[in-house]
């Protein structure tokens, strides 16, 4: 027996029963079997029977693990190279051949197949040019020559139908290629060509150069309405004319791509979470039930960049480092500067319910749309805080509500920064509050610092500033 | 040239299409004469008068068997011994240190999910509000050596994921309602072929772009609209950042139990959401199954496929499928309750609603009225055998939803498949973003109980 991948029996074709054992599905003619053929040789040639995964399209050659001793997947229509990928990058020692018909890889599979040229992993395309769809029975292809008759052009290709795709040209001018040919197999000379052009293909993976893909320009003397003989003259003369025969790209480039041993150990899985089994400081003694016995709600409100995620984001770790459940949900406007920028924060004894604040204990306005927004829904005896360097004129709160202005953002621009002043209306709003303690909302802070430690002290100074200008403010009682 | 001792044209596997003939410098063979019986062919016959045993032929015959050197022998399939299977190498749960909760917005509590239950391959195409769980893993995934990769679309990842995860990797994606659209075919095409992956769906409003707010669209889709064909997965549905995370490793072990996706169905409003997440005692690392397709000796073997030939077996394959469904369902339903020991009045609500239903129950409780939660945590299995039960006593559901309904037809579906009748139903709805806020519940249920306002 002449060596090869292929399976010596197809026991996949129809249960190998009878003559299907021995022989495959394709036409009389066909291109298909030359190819699996050399695919197969080239994979013994080159060591690799143990190696390689073959990617079957959709289209005639959907049934190509019914013939290769190999590990065999087969993907949906056009996908085979996205499938290929996941195998590479699943099992970066697999040599995935990807192997794809004209209508599948051209036609609904082109994102796939030139993201994958592209990105440039190692993986081989083999791509069966015969200009038609076999398949389905002969209708008109991407690659499909002008004026060549099919199913849906039944009068031949014309302009309306526009011109066939050059495939390997394409391809070649994509980045992650290293190698590309289009071959064909209608005499010895081409034949011998294509078989050494897989090889490469298959060999430039296993160096791990780069994507390679060879387009094989093939007969379908079924779907052509011609005879064996006449289709391989068809593709000498004509076929070959429309698309050229020859290296379209032959790159050499270093191998590039590493191993990858993905990690399981707890010693890594902690350090990438950033997970700590340490204690963080508590600094509350009880629950701050004089503003709600069970949940406390506080909205943020602004305009984006004015930091009141952050300062959100900051008192919700500060109440779970003490001990609580708290909860955090942002609402952006649609733009990420200048639109509104809303946080809800819940700060609950044992369990946050609902994680909304329609009618919030605390609200820290820093301009005076939310302000207005807002103002109308703070619960009764709620905390207002507000930036009085935006906000000239306060609109009405319900009775009982608590009212202070801070120059939020004056402060932080005399501290030098105006970045700074959500950390202003931070200092406020605990100080106002009660809610935490000071302790808790700046270690949070220092820790969050941890990387730009030449940051932390002029948010020290904008918190202090905050809980001063409260502190020595009077609240406006509504 | 005489490199091969004797080449052999097999009468029975040439289809006569004539590319030995004009690859044989020699002209040594020519149509025969006879049709063959078997093939129904006219085969080529080769004189060996001319024949000077270069193996052209063998080079030019589309046919891997039909010439070779020293003949081929059709064998009797069911005689040949088959290929073992290679041993399945099984997860191991590996401990954790006793850690203090993590601050996690819910896409990254389900980041932290993936990479617990030992994902290392992640795919995706950035979509709102989903896309900080894959900005998540792309910035931690290189410590663990695993890799993400951003897609050229939705279709191209769940066609990375059926290529991963046929190799038999832990592999998933975050999405949102258009891209999870966009995937359901791959979805299809990894149920037929019996492939694992985890889909965190954060749903947002549609029909067409809709918009980025929170919304249970897509409840229909993921219960009964898994592309094409008999398709069904597992539809975990959590309602907060700790219930992303816990949920998400669920998914991943249901979907290497099973062989098939899992869709862990959340909300634009739980995928935003930042809170107290605990984390397990243990994580995991994966094992092998023994069905993976990779490039190595002892998988070789194997084949992930969806396509089968004869209508017998594809029928067969489907009712092998269909069984995993029946044992999902007598399985693996999950909800929780609240309050429903000794309820009057059942809320039946999922995802965000959910959390905003416990709100009003409590509110509600402390009135004194009599008012529970039942919340779904699987879509699909319906967690009917639980609500049954409470069904014995209660007869009146309130479901709130942010859809149009989707939640409760699956709740009815799953009412009527169990016979259960005379159930009174009253609902809240929102779309669009809008989600029924607690007091809104508290409301409703003041109006259907017949409370004064």
């Amino acid at each position: 027996m002449s060596h090869t991948a292929l399976f010596e029996h197809f026991d996949r074709h129809a249960g190998g029963v009878d003559l299907k054992g021995g022989s495959t599905h394709y036409c009389p003619g066909c291109g298909h079997g030359l190819a699996h053929k050399y695919i197969g040789e080239a994979i013994v040639d080159l060591g690799i029977e143990d190696r390689t995964v073959m990617v079957s399209p959709v289209g005639c050659a959907v049934f190509l693990f019914y013939y290769f001793n190999t590990a065999n997947t087969q993907a949906a229509h056009g996908r085979a190279p996205a499938v290929a990928l996941g195998h590479k990058l699943a099992h970066p020692e697999s040599i995935v051949i990807s192997y794809q018909g004209d209508g599948d890889l051209a036609s609904i599979g082109l994102a796939e197949i030139i993201h994958a040229a592209q990105l440039g992993l190692p993986i081989s395309v083999i791509f069966i040019n015969n200009t038609i769809y076999g398949m389905t029975g002969g209708q008109m292809a991407p690659t499909t020559l002008m004026g060549q008759p099919s199913t849906t052009a039944p009068q031949g290709r014309t302009a309306m139908q526009g011109q066939p795709m050059k495939v390997a040209e394409m391809i070649a001018g994509l980045d992650g290629v290293v190698y590309v040919e289009r071959t064909a197999l209608f005499d010895q000379r081409n034949r011998k060509k294509t078989q050494k052009a897989i090889k490469k293909a298959i060999r430039l993976q296993m160096e791990g150069r780069g994507f390679s893909l060879v387009e094989v320009l093939s007969e379908c003397p079924v779907h052509w309405k011609m005879t064996p003989e006449e289709s391989e003259e068809h593709v000498k003369n004509t076929v070959a004319e429309a698309f050229p025969l020859g290296v379209v790209k032959d790159e050499e480039r270093e191998p590039w791509i590493a191993p990858l041993a993905p990690k399981f150990d707890a010693e890594s899985m902690v350090s990438a979470l950033g997970a700590t089994d340490e204690k963080p400081p508590r600094f509350c003694n009880e629950f701050p039930s004089h503003l709600d016995p069970v949940d406390i709600s506080i909205k943020f409100a602004g305009a984006g960049g004015d930091g009141a995620q952050t300062a959100a984001i900051l008192l919700t770790q500060a109440a779970i480092n003490e001990g609580f459940d708290a909860t955090d949900i942002p609402s952006y406007g649609p733009e990420s500067r200048g639109g509104t920028s809303y946080a809800d924060v819940h700060v609950a004894k044992d369990e946050v319910l609902s994680p909304a604040a329609p009618t919030p204990h605390v609200l820290l306005a820093f301009n005076a749309p939310s302000l207005e927004k807002f103002a109308s829904s703070v619960a009764e005896n709620g905390i207002v805080i507000y930036d009085s360097s935006v906000i000239s004129a306060p609109p009405d709160f319900p009775a009982g509500v608590k009212v202070y202005g801070v120059p939020c953002g004056d402060v932080a621009v005399k501290l030098g920064n105006k970045v700074v002043k959500n950390i202003v209306a931070l200092g406020a709003l605990q100080e106002a509050t009660q809610l935490l303690a000071d302790e808790s909302i700046l270690t949070v802070l220092r820790s969050v610092l941890k990387p730009k430690p030449e940051l932390i002290e002029i948010n020290e100074k904008a918190y202090a500033e905050g809980v001063r200008h409260v502190r020595e403010g009077s609240p406006s009682l509504v | 040239m005489a490199k091969y001792s004797a080449i052999t044209l097999d009468r029975e596997l040439c289809k006569s299409c004539g590319r030995c003939i004009a690859s044989c410098n020699k002209h040594a063979i020519a149509i025969g004469s006879e049709t063959n019986q078997r093939s129904g062919m006219i085969p080529y016959e080769i004189d060996y008068e001319l024949c000077n045993h270069c193996g052209l032929c063998m080079t030019a015959c589309p046919e891997p068997w039909a010439i070779t050197e020293g003949g081929y022998d059709l064998e009797n399939p069911a005689a040949r011994i088959r290929p073992a299977k290679p041993a399945a190498i099984q997860v191991r749960r590996i401990p954790l240190p006793d850690l203090e909760p993590l601050v996690l917005k819910g896409n990254h509590a389900s980041a932290v999910g993936a990479l617990l239950a030992g994902c290392r391959h992640v795919f995706g195409y950035p979509i709102t509000p989903s896309t900080e769980g894959a900005e998540y893993l792309a910035r931690v995934l290189p410590s663990l050596e695993g890799v993400f990769m951003q897609s050229c679309s939705e279709v191209a990842t769940v066609n990375h994921m059926y290529g991963a995860g046929g190799a038999g990797v832990p592999t998933m994606t975050f999405t949102s309602s258009p891209g999870f659209t966009l995937m359901l075919e791959g979805i299809s095409y990894m149920i037929g072929a019996e492939l694992p992956g985890v889909f965190i769906n954060v749903m947002r409003p549609g029909p067409g772009l809709g918009y980025i707010g929170p919304e249970q669209s897509d409840i229909k889709l993921c219960a009964r609209g898994l592309g094409h064909g008999n398709t069904h997965a597992i539809v975990l549905a959590p309602s907060s950042p700790q219930e992303m995370l816990d949920l998400t490793m669920l998914a991943f072990e249901l979907s290497f139990k099973y062989r098939n996706p899992v869709v862990v169905a959340a909300d634009g409003y739980l995928g935003q959401i930042t809170g107290r997440v605990t984390l397990p005692a243990e994580m995991v690392e994966p094992g092998l199954p023994d069905w993976a397709v990779r490039g190595d000796a002892e998988h070789k073997n194997n084949l992930n496929s969806s396509i089968l030939q004869d209508w017998v077996e594809l029928e067969k394959h489907n009712e092998h499928i269909s069984g995993k469904y029946r044992a999902m369902e007598r399985d693996e339903q999950l909800s929780s309750e609240f309050h429903t020991d000794d309820a009057e009045l059942l809320i039946v609500a999922c995802n965000i609603p959910a959390r905003m239903a416990k709100a009003a129950v409590e509110a509600l409780r402390r009135e004194g009225h009599k008012v529970g939660l039942f919340q779904p945590l699987t879509i699909w299995p319906f967690p009917i055998d639980a609500l049954a039960k409470l069904l014995e006593r209660v007869d009146h559901i309130l479901v709130v939803e942010a859809s149009d309904g989707q939640l409760e037809d699956e709740m009815r579906l799953a009412l009527n498949k169990a016979d259960i009748a005379g159930i009174r139903f009253d609902h809240l709805r929102h779309m669009g973003g809008i989600l029924p806020d607690d007091a809104e519940i508290v409301r409703t249920t003041h109006s259907i109980m017949g409370v004064p306002a």
